[in-house]
């Protein structure tokens, strides 16, 4: 079955599914929100196994190039759409106690996802913006929900105006590169760039423009400013959903901006790379030491990540692609755990957000400190935990590629990370709890929690599954 | 069936891990000790029979070894990990004794343990030592190996510190551990080397490569003494045997499997495995055979006075292994292995048979205390009896023929057999025939040394540890039939002999028998009748037997030559000076200097609106500078 | 120079002009129709570029939603606008260095390579009109991007209700449906009672 619009039947289940819950979520009285939950859940599971049903190991493309179905794209939604509903799991007790379990809420997050489906399947500089603006238009409201907290409003605003100066520069870079090459479309941006056609200095200039836009929705220094205050004010529900799908996309984005179109601009971006990946890497693993907050805290971990991450790309082979990215699932999965075990201590009236909070978790429950001590081995990249594997492939690719200097930057900045990860591991495990409140959770959201917790440790002894994946996914889409 | 071999190692962890998972909070109670048992018992049988099925595909591919590729664990820049496994002829004889013998304590250990609390978590630690011993012979990687390698070492430990409550035991669970940790230095060290220069792991492709046209740019000898000395730890080699004694803490039965019949073995099947290193290096070979005569010769000495009936079994491992490696010294891996396997089945059967008579006895392991039993505990002694005559090399026994082949080549092998080497392996014969038969003297004859409490309730075992115990006689009786040798020699080749030697075969052998029986009848006349004349000996020689009464006191040694030092130079130099001065000095300096900087870098984080965009815009200047600059 | 070139200079200087008055001006109100005089020349800048389509959607957009709704917002909400430009004078230096960089630097590029004469001929209009070519278009080719922007523009709306409409308990409001639905007999009862009698 090659039906013209196969490749977008995920996107359009979901809009409609999406459209259907807002109707149906108005009639609903409250007692009955589950069924708007579950519909959602069913939705996403659906989108899944459609993107992995419809999955082709040919590229195809669909209207007339703006969109393109290719073995990259159905792994990232893929991921995109576990990580998505694995995130409502773990918020839906956390946003009900909050009065925030509405279908609003449900609603903007599958269009959310659309917004993420939208840019890692697109194939033309006009679909990448609205995919783009779809997800940050919701994640801007999200954070704004929790209308009686001064700190979400803050941070909304800011996310809002930041976000807006960060599309206006992507754009305007985007504008600079169609003047140049008189075309939308990235392959036939890169065939222009690679004939040698476009206008070399406005390209070059439209680049400076795209890589900045690309830098803010990463969060990488000096575009950084907004993450700590947005993951800080934004309800940990939120912050869990702007921590970990919007980044596969992110890195779709990046890749088919700089990887595809901007290819033959290859020396140029590596340099910018070079720079916003070390300044990142060292900034935000040294700044996340001083943090009291644990969400704040990784947010300079994200920023920090955001710059491991970079390190692999800008090696801009196959090698170096497919360590981002799997440095970027390994992320997401981490991220995943770690806002989902603050959630889980989380409370009516209580964020569980600072380390302190953290004290003496093993005495609370031996269990929950394990996964975190995971969470945090992950992010530090103790083998044999993902990260380890993860930062291993990134500073391999870095080394291939002939960055030896900032590869040995990468891992000292990376032992500076270790002291911060590791002194939640040392409040957690050789400090005397203060507060001893049972932890009570739902069923699905300890079992999923520790599944999740559990992961970082099987992937990280057996990653080559993984691996193998992403680079077949970037392989069997055109990277070679 | 493709992937059997897989199968076969997995079959021991699924039993660790539902046995594991009984043994727990949440599975315990729930179900009786039937199903353990079932379940522990039966996937090892289940192994052995499909390692049966094995050997026969490997009869059917004419010996074309078979590999398995399970599972490829990582991809490092062109090189690949994978876990596969390999079965050849040696291969196939090391996993039948570790699946068969296995099979066999597990059986018996199911009558031994019926009283204990941790029955599950007993047979979930058995079932994962099996799972990694199987591992270890099955790898096809030097890196598979080594996990196996230092799996076994853990479940050792845990076994050994069983009854962990007891501080003691405990302590000897540890001592075996780190005295291990020491061999494994060597043998990582000799994996990087041989890694850094073959480019592989995989060890048929080392052999392959080594006894190739051109040699690997590497000495043989280096490597292999490496490895040795990773062999010398795990199986009880001079300087390194000290843990095993000791590990005679644990249950009876984990004496019997790990440390008699498979674990030990593991250096003697790793110098094997990897002939084709040591056929290039004579150097090596030199010293394998070497320790290994010396540590036959020692520990036969230890084992003349020892009066705990583990312990005197515990010296005998040490010295048999002690033969083996002259054997693999000189050459003769096929012979190595032959021994390998009778010792299995007789130092099994005795120390089951030894579990027997203190289970019998209400666990007392002291042979002074006992005498007398033949009679009470029948089936016990024709056991211990029958694989008593096997270890002590009385003819048509098991133990004979690996014997006397050994004793052969380390005679007359063309690579490095010396009539020394001979002199001191025949020593280390004739005391194992004398301290065997002392043993089977005090034990079960002359009159009864026991306390009428005890002798109450002497009775003999349940039907399955006599079962077993008949099982593995028969097997000590008839096992010098197998003439592994020849099966292996396809493989392994045996050693050229000096020809000038050739004609004292004959006269060789009749030495070794007149040995056997000249232990025997030492023992007995010795310890015949109240054993007087043992303790007139005893007498006569206080400062000899207070020696070997005290191990010549290695431990004393080691603790004021190598630990005592160790301990001073850890506490003072590294910890007071090294640690907690330069160190945490350091350390505390650079956190202190890096939280200030965080501090200060997290001031710029002033949450104005303004001044984020205004970074964000600078960043765009500068880069449009940057590129200006470079166009 | 031709004609065009005459109208385009001066559409441009009064563009410019005009901007440069939004940001100056005091009065709110001002800078607002300022503002509309900007996107009135910018609208004829492209109607000169032959792309009407774009010139009549600047109009009515911005002209006729955005700046009316703008104006209502300013004249309904009292915002002390003098505050404002007072914060607005602390930037004026750094806003101006950046503003200033970026835009040498832009010119430079510019510049060097579109200003070359004859550089740029103008595109013939398409058959039927630019706006009959774009509709085309819009509802064939890029039907996927404009279904995105329609659900942008859902996602905005949701947005919009889910922040600012909230039933708080303190509110009153009224319920129409429920209006309706009175009937008489909800809120009238008839009493019978018998007639009291004068005493006499």
């Amino acid at each position: 079955m090659t039906h013209a619009l196969l490749p977008v039947l995920p996107e359009a289940v979901l809009l409609a599914a999406a459209c259907t819950v807002l109707l149906l979520d108005l009639f609903l009285p409250p007692s009955r929100r589950h069924w708007s939950f579950w519909l959602t859940q069913a939705t996403l599971l659906a989108c899944a196994a459609i993107t992995v049903a419809t999955a082709e190991l040919q590229p195809l493309h669909a209207f007339g190039g703006l969109v393109v179905d290719d073995m990259l794209s159905d792994f990232l939604k893929l991921l995109s759409c576990v990580a998505v509903s694995t995130m409502l799991f773990y918020s839906r007790g956390y946003l009900a106690v909050r009065g925030l379990f509405r279908g609003e809420v449900l609603v903007l997050t599958m269009l959310a996802l659309l917004g993420m489906m939208v840019m890692i399947s697109a194939a033309s500089f006009l679909t990448l913006y609205l995919g783009l603006e779809l997800l940050a238009l919701c994640l801007y409201s999200m954070v704004a929900m929790h209308r009686t907290s001064n700190a979400a409003s803050e941070a909304a605003m800011k996310y809002f105006v930041l976000g807006a100066l960060a599309s206006g520069m992507l754009l305007y870079g985007m504008s600079m590169v169609y003047g140049a090459t008189g075309s939308l479309d990235i392959h036939r941006i890169a065939r222009v760039i690679h004939a040698g056609q476009g206008n070399g200095t406005v390209l070059l200039f439209g680049l400076v423009f795209v890589v900045s836009g690309i830098a803010f929705k990463l969060g990488a220094v000096p575009y950084h400013m907004w993450v700590p205050d947005v993951y800080h004010g934004a309800p940990t529900a939120v912050t869990l959903l702007i921590g970990t799908a919007p980044k596969l996309a992110a890195f779709a984005l990046t890749l088919r901006l700089l990887g595809v179109a901007l290819a033959g601009l290859e020396f140029d971006w590596q340099g910018m790379l070079i720079v916003l990946s070390l300044l990142s890497m060292v900034l935000g693993n040294v700044t996340a030491i001083a943090q009291t907050n644990i969400k704040r805290m990784l947010a300079y971990s994200t920023i920090a990540n955001m710059g491991f991450m970079l390190l692999g790309f800008l090696a801009a082979n196959l090698a170096g692609y497919s360590a981002a990215m799997f440095y970027v699932v390994a992320y997401v999965l981490t991220s995943l755990a770690s806002f989902g075990v603050v959630m889980l201590l989380a409370r009516e009236g209580f964020e569980a957000d600072r380390i302190e909070d953290f004290r003496g978790l093993n005495q609370r429950s031996p269990w929950w400190a394990f996964i975190m001590l995971l969470v945090m081995f992950s992010l530090a990249g103790v083998p044999p935990t993902l990260g380890f594997y993860a930062k291993f492939a990134v500073i391999e690719a870095a080394v291939g590629a002939g960055f030896i200097w900032l590869a040995v930057a990468a891992v000292l900045a990376s032992l500076v990370g270790a002291f911060y990860y590791l002194r939640v591991v040392k409040v957690m495990y050789f400090e005397d709890a203060v507060d001893t409140t049972p932890i009570v959770a739902r069923g699905d959201n300890r079992a999923l929690l520790s599944a999740n917790g559990l992961a970082l440790l099987l992937f990280g002894i057996l990653p080559q599954p993984l691996m193998g994946l992403c680079v077949v996914a970037l392989a069997q889409s055109g990277f070679l | 069936m493709k992937h059997a071999l897989t199968l076969i190692v997995l079959l021991p962890l699924v039993g660790f891990l539902l046995n594991g998972f009984l043994a727990t909070r949440f599975g315990g109670n729930r179900v009786g000790k039937g199903f353990v048992t079932a379940l522990a018992c039966g996937l090892p049988i289940a192994a052995f029979l499909l390692t049966v099925a094995c050997l026969v595909r490997l009869q059917e591919a004419g010996y074309q070894p078979l590999v398995d590729t399970a599972y490829t664990w990582a991809l490092i820049g062109g090189r690949s990990f994978e876990i596969a496994f390999y079965f050849d002829r040696l291969t196939a004889v090391m996993t039948l004794i570790v699946t068969g013998v296995g099979s066999l304590i597990h059986v018996y250990s199911a009558g031994y343990m019926k009283e204990d609390e941790s029955y599950a978590r007993y047979f979930a630690y058995l079932n994962l030592f099996l799972f990694f011993m199987l591992l270890l012979v099955l790898g096809r990687s030097l890196l598979v190996l080594f996990v196996g390698w230092e799996g076994v070492g853990l479940a050792s430990y845990l076994l050994i510190g069983f009854w962990f409550e007891d501080p003691e035991k405990a302590a000897a669970g540890k001592k075996a551990f780190i005295v291990n940790r020491i061999g494994d230095a060597g043998f990582l060290l000799g994996m990087f080397l041989l890694y850094q220069t073959v480019g592989t792991l995989d060890m048929d492709r080392i052999n392959a490569a080594f006894n190739g046209a051109t040699l690997p740019a590497v000495s043989a000898s280096l490597v292999g003494i490496l490895l040795f000395i990773g062999a010398t730890g795990k199986s009880a080699q001079i300087p390194l045997y000290v843990w095993l004694p000791d590990a005679m803490a644990g249950p009876t039965p984990v004496s019997a499997l790990i440390h008699a019949a498979t674990m030990v073995t593991a250096g003697v099947y790793l110098v094997a495995r990897l002939s084709g290193i040591y056929l290039h290096a004579p150097e090596a070979s030199a010293l394998v055979a070497g320790i290994g005569a010396a540590t036959a010769f020692f520990a036969a000495t230890i084992a003349l006075v020892q009066t705990d009936i583990k312990k005197v079994l515990a010296y005998s491992t040490v010295s048999q292994l002690g033969l083996m490696f002259v054997a693999l010294g000189v050459g003769a891996y096929g012979v190595a292995i032959f021994h390998v396997t009778t010792h299995a089945f007789f130092k099994a059967c005795l120390f089951l048979g030894a579990g027997s008579v203190i289970h019998a006895l209400s666990g007392e392991q002291d042979i002074l205390k006992m005498g007398g039993l033949a009679r009470k505990i029948p089936v016990t002694f024709v056991t211990f009896a029958i694989a008593t005559a096997a270890i002590a090399g009385i003819p048509p026994l098991a133990g004979f023929f690996s014997k006397d082949e050994i004793l052969w080549f380390s005679f007359a092998s063309a690579r490095g057999g010396s009539t020394f080497l001979w002199l001191v392996a025949s020593a280390a014969s004739l005391m194992t025939s004398f301290y065997m038969f002392r043993l089977l003297w005090l034990t079960f004859f002359g009159a009864s040394r026991m306390s009428h409490e005890v002798e109450h309730h002497v009775h003999e075992s349940p039907l399955s540890m006599t079962g077993v115990l008949a099982v593995l006689a028969l097997l000590s009786a008839v096992g010098g039939f197998l003439a592994l040798p020849h099966f292996l020699e396809p493989m392994l080749p045996l050693p050229a002999v000096v020809p000038a030697l050739h004609h004292h075969e004959r006269t060789l052998i009749g030495i070794a028998i007149a040995l056997a029986f000249t232990g025997l009848a030492a023992a007995v006349f010795l310890y015949g009748g109240g054993a007087r004349r043992a303790a007139a000996l005893r007498g006569r020689f206080p400062l000899a037997h207070g020696l070997l009464l005290g191990k010549y006191f290695v431990d004393e040694a080691y603790d004021f030559l190598v630990s005592r030092p160790l301990l001073w130079l850890s506490d003072r130099v590294f910890l007071r000076l090294g640690d907690r001065v330069l160190l945490d000095g350091t350390l505390n300096g650079l956190a202190a200097w890096a939280q200030r900087t965080a501090g200060s870098l997290s001031r710029i984080q002033t949450g104005n609106l303004q001044l984020y965009a205004f970074l964000a815009l600078a960043g765009v200047v500068a880069a449009l500078v940057w590129t200006w600059a470079h166009v | 120079m031709s004609f065009p070139t005459f109208l385009f200079y001066a559409f441009a200087a009064i563009l410019v002009f005009a901007a440069l008055r939004v940001v100056t001006t005091r009065n709110p109100v001002h800078a607002a129709l300022w503002l509309v005089l900007a996107f009135f020349t910018a609208a004829a800048h492209w109607l000169m570029l032959r792309a009407e389509f774009l010139a009549i959607a600047l109009v009515l957009v911005y002209v006729g939603a955005v700046m009316v709704l703008f104006l209502f917002v300013v004249m309904m909400l009292d915002v002390n606008f003098d505050s404002l430009r007072a914060q607005f004078r602390n930037y004026v230096p750094v806003a101006a260095t950046v503003g200033v960089l970026v835009l040498v630097e832009m010119a430079l590029v510019l510049l060097g390579s579109y200003l070359k004469p004859g550089s740029a001929a103008l595109p013939a209009p398409a058959a039927g009109g630019n706006t009959r070519a774009l509709g085309l278009l819009l509802y064939t080719d890029y039907v996927y991007a404009f279904e995105i922007a329609a659900v942008v523009l859902l996602v905005a709306i949701i947005a919009a209700i889910a922040l600012t409409h909230r039933r708080r308990r303190e509110t009153r409001y009224q319920d129409p449906g429920k209006q309706v639905k009175v009937r008489a007999k909800d809120r009238l009862r008839v009493l019978g009672m018998p007639a009291e009698k004068r005493d006499g």
